[in-house]
């Protein structure tokens, strides 16, 4: 089975926006060349994750292995290379490109570019990537693929008098895709000589076989007696399995450079194995790894808490697997007078976040209060130490600090120039630093700003979305710690201090965000049986308070005979609803109010 | 028990009609097949449209009742009656029949406001029944009578409320049952609201009309016994005690739902499968014993509490064998309520403040609710 010579391989992976059909195209792609037989074929056989498909993102990569016999009679191994879509996995999608030597740029012929894929298309063009242009749904009625083509060549640049006219529905154009990949995607280059390097480009938890580490052979070879080393974590293992996806795991001999592969070594965590590590021999180590390995760094911290205390050891627990199987997650217990016992826990962006949240609730079956995202702020005290604080209910008292850092990005956002105004308002709003401004075509722009990362990972992605009607796409990445003048800013529930809602804000944003939320929580906290003072304060200095008016009528009309159960059921599940907020103080919180922040602006 | 007509028009069978005569003959049937029990403190005819049967039929239901189970000294026997469903001569025939106490389904004063509610009645049908009811009362042929309302209609505004309950008042009903009404699915009033076109008042405005109801009535020397009902003195339901204080009924009729002996029964909703369900052998089901209060622990708590009186904590607990402990629990987890004097603690009395703590009994009901089923 992997006989295959170098020059008959090919890589490639699927650039496309949301629901432009990659999944579909994907799934023809296997049917087409026989890797999936028809019945067998699940429903977008890509994404295998369930918040994957509820949300139609891909968040974990995924690979597939298909032989093909082209025109010129031979066979030939196409390995097809998923992508993550979202902003918050750049550095995955950064690395699974850097596995292939071509991409297919799926558009609709309906709809034509849409910002989101052009991230990733540059991304693609920096890493010397062929692309090939398809036009898909050119069976719509409202197909128009000349249009479409010139538009991709107007944003793009790219050639696109020969893209492909395909229907991934009906299978029309996909034997010419197939056709394509061959003749126009090169194949790697024959270094099957030299010392092994593999790229980790996937990775997963198997709960019986360990990590499943899923890689692209870059030069030398593998074979399933070897032992390997890991050059990031300088981990070495024996191998238990090497095989390809074909798309289920199928066991090989061995693996040659070009090849794509996955392999498992009774790996314990995902993180020891981490994507865009470099395997080698332990027996003829490569001299260099591979070039842009970084470390998963959480940008986003918060406090995990279960709504029923109960409930905390088998939080710990869920995190603990959850972590198996998520390098980029990291947490550690935090105790609050408020909340009780949770975990302080560190995300790649919001997204992670949130997706981190659902798999806990839905795979574990945990109720969870998650308090308001924050960054890492550097703060320089008085004594000329330095304190790194990732929740702002422990910022020390202004007597004590000198001054406070918050991070910056540089952040790149690609927008059709018709969305500049409003998005530089956005950046304005959010204290961004405007560096300049670059014509891609005549019509896109990429503008670039340095910006304080919390205002980032609040909703900024979502506002830009919102004010670009989903056009524009962004990237950032961390450029350093600005001094800046920010301030603690509490909330108050009853006369109490709530913890988790305190945020770290600047003093001049400090009084509106200080009534947005005070305003927002009137909305979010249900009416109790008294008077509810909600204020917000820096210091001892109350800037805004609002109150929620006691509740006064909470009663059922009638209860006689046969009726007394159905409203004992009734009373029931409200009790249920309440089992879901949580105490601070005398009253009950929902779950997203502790969010409130986050929602300022709806 | 008599679920004959359709209050929101339709084909409702004629009194006295062949259909009505042969739900009489299943009714007549399951009454006497059912196992025998004490004798009867109070009957209630109720539930559908009970002024189709002819007060001989009434009488006769009666008489099959007294003979299955007896009829305790100075039973109260109520009858539910809508206005315009019945004149002052079969007024008469009722009382003659047995019947001491009536429920009158008012529901309005206002014409519009009864349109709306799908009611055949109007204003002037309301005015008049009270009159027959109060001279009826007067010449001591009734015992007591009762007029039921409904607040927190579309629209309603603390002006029309006011109107509606002193109406109410120069009537002098012995006895009050005000109701908030309540949407249910499939009528006309859900469906409007479903689409937004039913301005029902809001959170303030529902407690403000409430307190307005509790502060009128109070005045005219009402007493508030349990939430949704006010009597003057000596005239409380005595039916209505029996299900609040957790002691066993009878049900009978399509559609009713009995409990005599703790485990509740209901049965079918339709004619038809009412007579299936009387035709299967063993139905009704013999009763294993007479009548106890075998009612949950928390159900009696859910009804106690609804009462000014509420309940005996101590006792009640005891009941189910839970000592002081337990009691001391419960309040500690109640405590929000006793502290803001909604919930008060008489010795062994605990019962909701009026009418502040009744108007938000449900918070109270909750915490109890999920207590018990911690228990379990």
């Amino acid at each position: 089975m992997t006989e295959a010579p170098v020059s008959r391989i090919r890589n490639f992976c699927i650039i496309a926006h949301i629901d432009h059909g990659k999944s579909t195209l994907a799934d023809r792609l296997l049917q087409d060349t026989g890797t999936v037989a028809v019945r067998d074929m699940q429903e977008q056989f890509l994404d295998n994750m369930e918040l994957e498909r509820e949300r139609g993102i891909t968040i974990k990569l995924q690979a597939a292995r298909m032989e093909y016999i082209a025109a010129d009679g031979e066979n030939y191994i196409l390995n097809l290379i998923d992508t993550p879509g979202h902003v918050d996995f750049s550095y995955e999608v950064s690395r699974s490109l850097q596995a292939c030597e071509g991409a297919l740029l799926v558009v609709d012929a309906s709809q034509g570019v849409e910002a989101q894929t052009l991230a990733n298309v540059y991304l693609a063009l920096e890493n010397n990537l062929e692309i090939i242009p398809v036009l898909n749904k050119i069976d719509l009625p409202g197909a128009d693929a000349d249009r479409i083509a010139e538009e991709i060549e107007a944003i793009i640049g790219l050639d696109c008098s020969n893209a492909i006219h395909c229907s991934a529905k009906t299978g029309l154009g996909v034997p010419e895709i197939l056709q394509a990949v061959v003749d126009r995607v090169p194949p790697p280059p024959d270094k099957v000589s030299e010392p092994l390097r593999a790229l980790i480009f996937d990775s997963y938890y198997d709960p019986y076989r360990g990590v499943i580490v899923y890689f692209r052979v870059i030069s030398g070879s593998l074979s399933k007696r070897d032992k390997v080393l890991l050059m990031a974590s300088q981990k070495s293992y024996e191998l238990d399995e090497v095989g390809v996806m074909a798309p289920d795991q199928r066991q090989v001999d061995s693996l040659h450079a070009g090849e794509v592969g996955y392999l498992s070594a009774s790996i314990k965590a995902v993180a020891d194995a981490r994507v865009g590590d470099t395997i080698t021999l332990v027996s003829n180590p490569a001299a260099e790894p591979l070039p842009g390995y970084t470390e998963a760094k959480p940008m986003v911290f918060c406090g995990l808490f279960p709504t029923d205390a109960d409930q905390y050891p088998d939080l710990r627990e869920a995190l603990d697997k959850l972590q198996l199987s998520d390098a980029a997650l990291k947490y550690e217990p935090e105790t609050s007078s408020a909340m009780g016992f949770g975990f302080r826990c560190g995300f790649l962006g919001l997204l992670h976040m949130e997706i981190v949240q659902e798999r806990l609730e839905r795979e574990y079956n945990l109720d969870l209060i998650v308090t308001a995202p924050s960054v890492i702020y550097q703060v320089n005290m008085l004594d000329n130490t330095i304190m790194m604080v990732d929740n702002p209910a422990t910022l020390p008292d202004p007597q004590k600090r000198e001054s406070i850092e918050e991070p910056y990005v540089k952040l790149e956002i690609y927008t059709p120039n018709i969305y500049n105004g409003a998005l530089m308002e956005l950046c304005q709003e959010r204290r961004g630093e405007f560096i300049d401004m670059k014509y891609i075509t005549t019509d896109r722009v990429t503008l670039h700003y340095e910006m304080p990362l919390a205002e980032v990972v609040t909703d900024f992605f979502d506002q830009m979305k919102s004010r670009t009607k989903g056009y524009a796409s962004m990237e950032y990445s961390l450029i350093g710690y600005r001094k800046n003048e920010l301030v603690r800013l509490d909330v108050l529930i009853n006369g109490e201090k709530a913890d988790p809602l305190t945020t770290i804000v600047h003093r001049d944003k400090a009084y509106n965000v200080g009534k947005g939320l005070v305003e927002k929580l009137k909305e979010l906290i249900p009416r109790q049986q008294f008077k509810i003072p909600i204020q917000a304060s820096i210091g001892s200095r109350i800037i805004a308070s609002e109150s929620i008016s006691a509740m006064r009528k909470d009663v059922l009309a009638k209860c006689y005979g046969g009726d007394i159960s159905r409203k004992k059921k009734l009373l029931q599940k409200q009790a249920k609803g309440k089992k879901r907020m949580k105490a601070m103080g005398k009253v009950d919180v929902p779950q997203e109010a502790f969010m409130a922040v986050l929602k300022l602006n709806q | 028990m008599v679920p004959l007509g359709d209050r929101a028009g339709g084909d409702a069978p004629a009194p006295g009609s062949a259909s009505i005569a042969a739900y009489l003959s299943l009714l007549l049937q399951e009454i006497a097949a059912s196992p025998p029990g004490p004798p009867l403190a109070t009957v209630y005819f109720g539930g559908g449209t009970p002024s189709l049967l002819t007060p001989s039929q009434l009488a006769a239901l009666l008489a099959a009742l007294s003979c299955r189970f007896g009829l305790a000294p100075g039973a109260e026997i109520s009858l539910e009656l809508d206005p315009a469903s019945f004149d002052q001569d079969r007024l008469a025939g009722y009382l003659q029949a047995g019947v001491n106490r009536v429920s009158l389904g008012g529901q309005s004063f206002d014409d519009a406001v009864l349109a709306g509610l799908g009611r055949r009645h109007r204003g002037a049908d309301l005015l008049e029944a009270a009159g027959w009811l109060a001279k009826a009362l007067g010449g001591g042929a009734l015992s007591s009578w009762s007029l039921d309302l409904i607040q927190g209609l579309p629209g309603q505004d603390l002006g029309h409320w006011r109107h509606q309950l002193r109406q109410a008042i120069a009537l002098a009903p012995p006895h009050l049952s005000v109701y908030d009404l309540i949407l249910e699915p499939g009528t006309v009033f859900a469906q409007r609201h479903d689409r937004g076109q039913l301005q029902l008042p809001d959170a303030d405005l529902g407690a403000d009309l409430m307190e307005l109801t509790w502060a009128e009535l109070s005045a005219a020397g009402y007493g508030h016994y349990e939430i949704s009902n006010y009597a003057l003195p000596g005239h409380a339901s005595r039916h209505n005690r029996v299900y609040w204080s957790g002691a066993g009924w009878w049900g009978f009729g399509m559609g009713a739902t009995a409990a005599p002996w703790g485990e509740r029964l209901a049965r079918p909703r339709t004619r038809e499968a009412y007579a299936d369900w009387l035709a299967q052998p063993g139905s009704p089901p013999a009763s294993a014993g007479h009548a106890c209060p075998g009612m949950p622990l928390d159900e009696r708590l859910l009804v106690g509490l609804r009462r000014r009186e509420g309940v005996s904590m101590p006792t009640m607990l005891a009941q189910v064998g839970l000592g002081p402990e337990a009691l001391a629990a419960l309040r500690g987890r109640l405590e929000p309520w006793i502290g803001e004097g909604l919930l008060r603690i008489e010795g062994p009395r605990w019962r909701l403040s009026d009418p502040a703590g009744l108007a938000l009994s449900n918070g109270v009901l909750r915490e109890l609710l999920a207590w018990w089923q911690e228990q379990q």
